[in-house]
């Protein structure tokens, strides 16, 4: 055995705490921008800002960094399913105690510093699942496997519901993308995607042209099948029907089920001009600051849509608005870039892993903060309706910059550790 | 495909996701970018100038004598163009004008603001909010004398934006008539909602330039529409009768815990309304202007025994009925088509007159009546209530006034028991201003009004919109039946149900209502109470009309808790309103009264007295007591005491002067009545017995 500090310092993967750390100060110097007052003449580490806050912040998540990497690698898997406890214990806790903010009971307040448990229940949940899957034996064509898998991630993704908070809950479909890797039926996938693009069909195109079109599809691929055997007829049918029932359930679930705020958010994507008032305005907002950033956009400080206030949350959810404005189409380009490199070098890092937890962990962070990035930036650009989580490592805020940076570095950890973790499979 | 192969596959399917997923965004970006760039560079251009509205000041609410009851103050947010200032002027200002804004804002030190100002300066920029706290008007004018900002727009480069805040002087009086705005400035009830045309005036539009920190600033391009102010509302509203109104009323619904209660106060001859105040309970148990209860749906009900008198007149045209006719109304309770009318008197009234039956407000009077003449003639009763303008909604200025609810013999819920029953206030829902409408037009000798409360729309003085009162009816019934009903609605205060407040000073005519309020399809033990009338009875002037909804307490009927009502807001009218007042009759003789009555006492006195008047008087060789002699217009004085130990002579002398005289000759004086000194029991000129008694009689 050799000493663990001069270990982490060769093994650990320089090239992703690179990428880290430059997100980390790009989206430092982004908060600056979006909440500069030209007038104030305002100092980056004024602490009356949210960019010298965000320093603070920072400085948290450097000492939260060095504690991780000190802690010995086993403790993560050890203590997997404590920590997991812990989360679900302080999720059930906040519904309890905490105050409503803007309808979402999702902070614990101390004082003057809030923290939101179901930050960190992405982290914990991705230890859970990766402790349990990596177990030896554990095969994921069980359905024994298959329910205990559901309830780990159903679990926290329902209390984080029950919160109120949407954004928080979706996240936990990254998950599937990791089971799909572990041998999850890829039909999973397809018929979630396909479910979508009913979905999107039933809310743009009229209810009776959906239907029509449904049986005129049928009716082709009836007509197309070779063997027309009763068998198959049967079959084509009642997938037909099933389409319709789903197209039908779309319209029913979004004019009775959904909230008028939640259906808002969806219709908007097809028509900004729906709620000029409320979402469609900040949709109309933020795009009009990406769109005005032009190829090489405004500069730094240089922005107006962002620092006159139009575009909401400018410096949490929005932040790629000011992005998009200062630094136009190359800076957007570059930052995307920077976290398609991150995904990708994870993806490699995480399938080098000889230990099964290591691997499962290494998917579940790409998949998390993939799910954040592309929800985020597809809100901010109009692809996706405005669900509100941040932008890893851009976003203001202090409990959304440390979840990420746990989630990261305890997968660095691990993956500096890799040649003594023995092969479970 | 073994597991390694398909392991391989689904890497490579996660790799290939993420990177289409990230293709889309990054295509997405670009088209919004660069595609689409020109539209949202342009859109982002529009939101920093753009046109926007110039509020037009909004008009003012004012009462009959021109008092303002809602107004718009100007409030200002301070900005700075600082590369107006000449240096001179402003190295010169510029510390204690930081001062001055430091101590007066108290949220910035005062290098902070010389700073800020300072780097605005250094950066040529031409707009400063120094502060975006609103001031009034009077911090405004003070500011304008602040160094620098004395100086003025173009050499000091002050610039005050102006917001107009809506206000009214009387606070919480007529909250619900005056009305409020909104957010907007617009109207949303009262007043402010019904002549919200009026009164907005127009908005006109410069161009804008959005500034960082969020204000805007004005570019003078000549483009700009000025906006037009607007007009303001000359109301009938008497401010000093509708506190007095309010005020009555607000007693009245604390003291019973009633439901709600309202008043209006109108002037007979012209319809104009003088006060309408409406006091609705909140929930924690106070009361409040929540609702107009006098013109709105929610004031519209059962009327009650007031809607006797359009029944009285009713019969009294149709038929020959005279107020001696008598009716035996029996034990007060009368069966009618299986239903039970009941008189408020346990035991009934017995055989009453018309005239009584109407003072003491018996149901079963009305409903025989009804019964007698009106049987198989719904129609004709229907028709009569048509004619009275009952059925129709009078019009009024108002936003939101109730249609009043009359059944008819063809309607479904006609039944066998409507006719009498509405006849007693029943089965049909009238607004409290419909009701006092029609007392209007009795007091009013027959012509029926429609209320009005805005008399004019105007600029300054002059008049844009003039509003009329539209006569309704000019004569509701005939010369005969109004002197009987006017006889009866005196009757009613005099002997009747309103016995309480009757007083010497001015007659009050007028009915009282009690009518059981509906809920849910059944009549409650909960009472709706109003009194309706007119005063002096002899000479209306005003006609008023107040409700007391569900009062709690042993207190129910109109006659206990809605008539003291009117009878406070008519006291205090006619205490106030000299026109009212009857002439008191002279009690002395003209020639008395034209010369002042001077008769015997100290000269000195009275000299100074006829002098200070300026009436003529002269005497020779005049001692200190004298005696006058009045003829034409003028006074001689003679001396009246003759000797010293002689009774004297005090005849004339008020009791003051006798007392000193006499007591001073030794004598103990006895005194009957009061006034002058008529007699005296020892006689003028008689030797004096010191220490004996005198008797004078003053009369």
């Amino acid at each position: 055995m050799y000493d663990d500090r001069d270990s982490v310092s060769r093994t650990i993967d320089w090239l992703t705490v690179l990428l880290f750390a430059i997100c980390v100060i790009a989206g430092w110097l982004n908060i600056f921008a979006a909440v500069y007052d030209p007038e104030a003449k305002q100092n980056i580490f004024s602490m009356s800002l949210n960019s010298g806050r965000q320093l603070l912040w920072i400085g948290c998540a450097v000492f939260i960094i060095l504690v991780i990497l000190l802690l010995d690698y086993k403790f993560y898997e050890f203590f997997a399913y404590i920590i997991y406890g812990v989360v679900l214990i302080a999720l059930i806790g906040v519904l309890a105690l905490a105050r409503d903010v803007n309808g979402a009971k999702s902070w614990f307040e101390i004082g003057s510093i809030r923290i939101q448990p179901s930050e960190f229940a992405k982290f914990a949940t991705a230890l859970a699942l990766a402790k349990y899957m990596g177990r030896v034996g554990v095969r994921f064509d069980q359905l024994r496997t298959q329910i205990t898998c559901a309830i780990l991630l159903g679990v926290p993704a329902l209390l984080i519901l029950i919160q109120n908070d949407t954004g928080s809950t979706m996240v936990f479909s990254a998950f599937i993308l990791v089971l799909y890797r572990e041998g999850l039926t890829p039909w999973v996938l397809i018929l979630g995607a396909f479910a979508i693009f009913v979905f999107v069909l039933a809310l743009i195109v009229p209810q009776l042209y959906l239907v029509l079109g449904i049986a005129a599809v049928g009716l082709i691929v009836i007509g197309l099948t070779p063997k027309k055997t009763f068998k198959n007829i049967a079959l084509v049918l009642a997938g037909c029907l099933l389409i319709a029932g789903v197209a039908i359930g779309v319209d029913k679930i979004v004019n009775d089920v959904m909230l008028p705020h939640q259906r808002a958010r969806i219709m908007v994507l097809f028509d900004p001009m729906v709620d000029l008032h409320g979402v469609g305005w900040q949709v109309i907002q933020s795009k009009i600051a990406i769109g005005s950033g032009g190829l090489a956009g405004k500069g730094f400080l240089e922005g107006t849509q962002t620092k006159l206030n139009y575009v909401p949350e400018q410096s949490t959810d929005f932040i790629f608005c000011t992005i998009g404005e200062e630094h136009g189409w190359i800076g957007s380009l570059i930052i995307i870039s920077l976290f398609i490199g991150l995904f990708c070098r994870i993806i490699y890092l995480a399938e080098r892993q000889k230990d099964r937890f290591a691997r499962i962990y290494g998917y579940s962070v790409a998949s998390i903060i993939f799910i954040h990035f592309f929800v985020n930036i597809g809100m901010a650009i109009g692809l996706l309706p405005v669900i509100g989580i941040p932008l890893p490592f851009f976003s203001y805020g202090g409990s959304s910059l440390w979840s990420f940076t746990i989630l990261l570095f305890i997968f660095l950890k691990l993956d500096a550790h890799r040649n003594q973790m023995t092969a479970r499979y | 495909m073994n597991i390694k192969n398909s392991i391989l596959v689904r890497v490579r399917i996660a790799f290939l996701m993420v990177f289409l997923f990230s293709l889309a965004v990054v295509g997405k970006i670009f088209h919004l970018q660069l595609v689409q760039g020109d539209k949202w560079r342009h859109m982002a251009q529009e939101k920093t100038i753009n046109f926007q509205k110039v509020k037009a000041t909004r008009g003012n609410i004012i009462s009959d004598n021109g008092n303002l009851l809602a107004t718009s103050l100007p409030f200002y947010r301070l900005a700075l163009d600082p590369s107006v200032a000449d240096n001179k002027l402003y190295k010169q200002g510029l510390d204690s004008l930081a001062y001055l804004l430091s101590v007066h804002f108290k949220d910035r030190s005062p290098e902070e603001y010389k700073r800020r100002i300072n780097n605005a300066r250094q950066e040529k920029r031409k707009y400063l909010m120094l502060n975006s706290r609103m001031i009034n008007y009077q911090t405004k004018k003070q500011m304008e004398t602040w160094p620098i900002l004395r100086a003025g727009r173009y050499k000091g480069g002050v610039i005050f934006e102006r917001t107009d805040r809506r206000f009214n002087p009387f606070a919480a009086l007529g909250t619900r008539t005056i009305g409020y705005v909104n957010q907007q400035s617009k109207g949303v009830v009262g007043l402010e909602a019904s002549f919200n045309k009026q009164l907005a005036g127009k908005d006109g539009q410069a161009l804008f330039q959005r500034m960082a920190g969020g204000g805007w600033k004005p570019l003078n391009d000549g483009s700009e529409v000025p906006p037009e102010q607007g007009w303001d509302i000359q109301t009938t509203i008497d401010i000093n009768l509708q506190d007095v109104a309010q005020d009555a009323l607000y007693r009245a619904v604390t003291d019973h815990q009633a439901n709600y209660g309202c008043v209006v106060v109108m002037e007979v001859a012209t319809g104009e309304i003088k006060a309408m105040a409406n006091l609705g309970k909140l929930k924690n148990g106070g009361y409040a202007e929540t609702y107009n209860f006098v013109v709105g749906q929610q004031g519209r009900t059962d009327p009650g025994s007031t809607f006797k008198l359009p029944s009285m007149i009713a019969l009294l045209e149709e038929t020959q009925i005279e107020p001696t006719d008598s009716i035996d109304t029996g034990n007060g309770t009368f069966r009618y088509n299986g239903a039970v009318m009941n008189d408020s008197k346990p035991g009934g009234y017995g055989k009453i007159t018309v005239q009584q039956a109407f003072e003491h407000s018996s149901n079963v009077a009305f409903v025989m009546m009804m019964r007698d003449h009106f049987r198989g003639k719904a129609q004709r009763y229907i028709e009569y209530l048509d004619a009275f303008g009952l059925t129709r909604p009078l019009g009024f200025q108002m936003l939101g006034e109730a249609v009043p609810y009359i059944k008819r013999p063809e309607d479904k819920t006609w039944s066998g028991i409507t006719l009498p029953w509405m006849a007693v206030g029943y089965e049909s829902k009238m607004s409290p201003l419909h009701i006092l409408a029609f007392y209007n037009a009795i007091a009013n000798n027959g012509k029926m009004i429609q209320p009005i409360i805005v008399k004019e729309a105007r600029i300054t003085d002059n008049a844009e919109e003039q509003y009329q009162a539209r006569v309704i009816n000019e004569k509701v019934c005939s010369d005969r039946t109004l002197r009987i009903v006017r006889k009866m609605l005196e009757g009613v205060v005099e002997r009747g149900t309103a016995k309480s407040i009757r007083n010497n000073d001015y007659k009050i005519a007028g009915k009282t209502g009690t009518s059981q309020k509906l809920k849910d399809g059944r009549y409650t033990r909960e009472y709706y109470t109003s009194f309706a009338g007119y005063f002096p009875a002899d000479k209306p002037k005003y006609s008023c009309i107040v409700v007391i909804d569900g009062p709690q307490g042993y207190r129910q009927y109109g006659a206990e808790v809605a008539a003291p009502v009117f009878k406070e807001i008519a006291d205090k009218v006619y205490a106030r309103d000299l026109e009212m007042h009857k002439l008191l009759t002279a009690e002395t003789a003209p020639e008395s009264t034209a010369f002042p009555l001077v008769k015997a006492g100290h000269f000195e006195d009275l000299r100074y007295l006829c002098n200070q008047m300026g009436i003529s008087n002269h005497g020779r060789e005049l001692e200190e007591w004298v005696v006058a002699n009045v003829s034409d217009n003028s006074i001689s004085w003679k001396n009246k005491l003759a000797r010293k130990d002689e009774v004297p002579d005090v005849t004339g002398m008020t009791l003051k002067d006798a007392l000193y005289i006499l007591e001073n000759q030794g004598l103990k004086v006895n005194y009957r009545g009061r006034g002058r000194v008529v007699s005296q029991s020892q006689q003028a000129g008689t030797h004096i017995l010191p220490g004996s008694s005198i008797e004078v009689v003053l009369n």
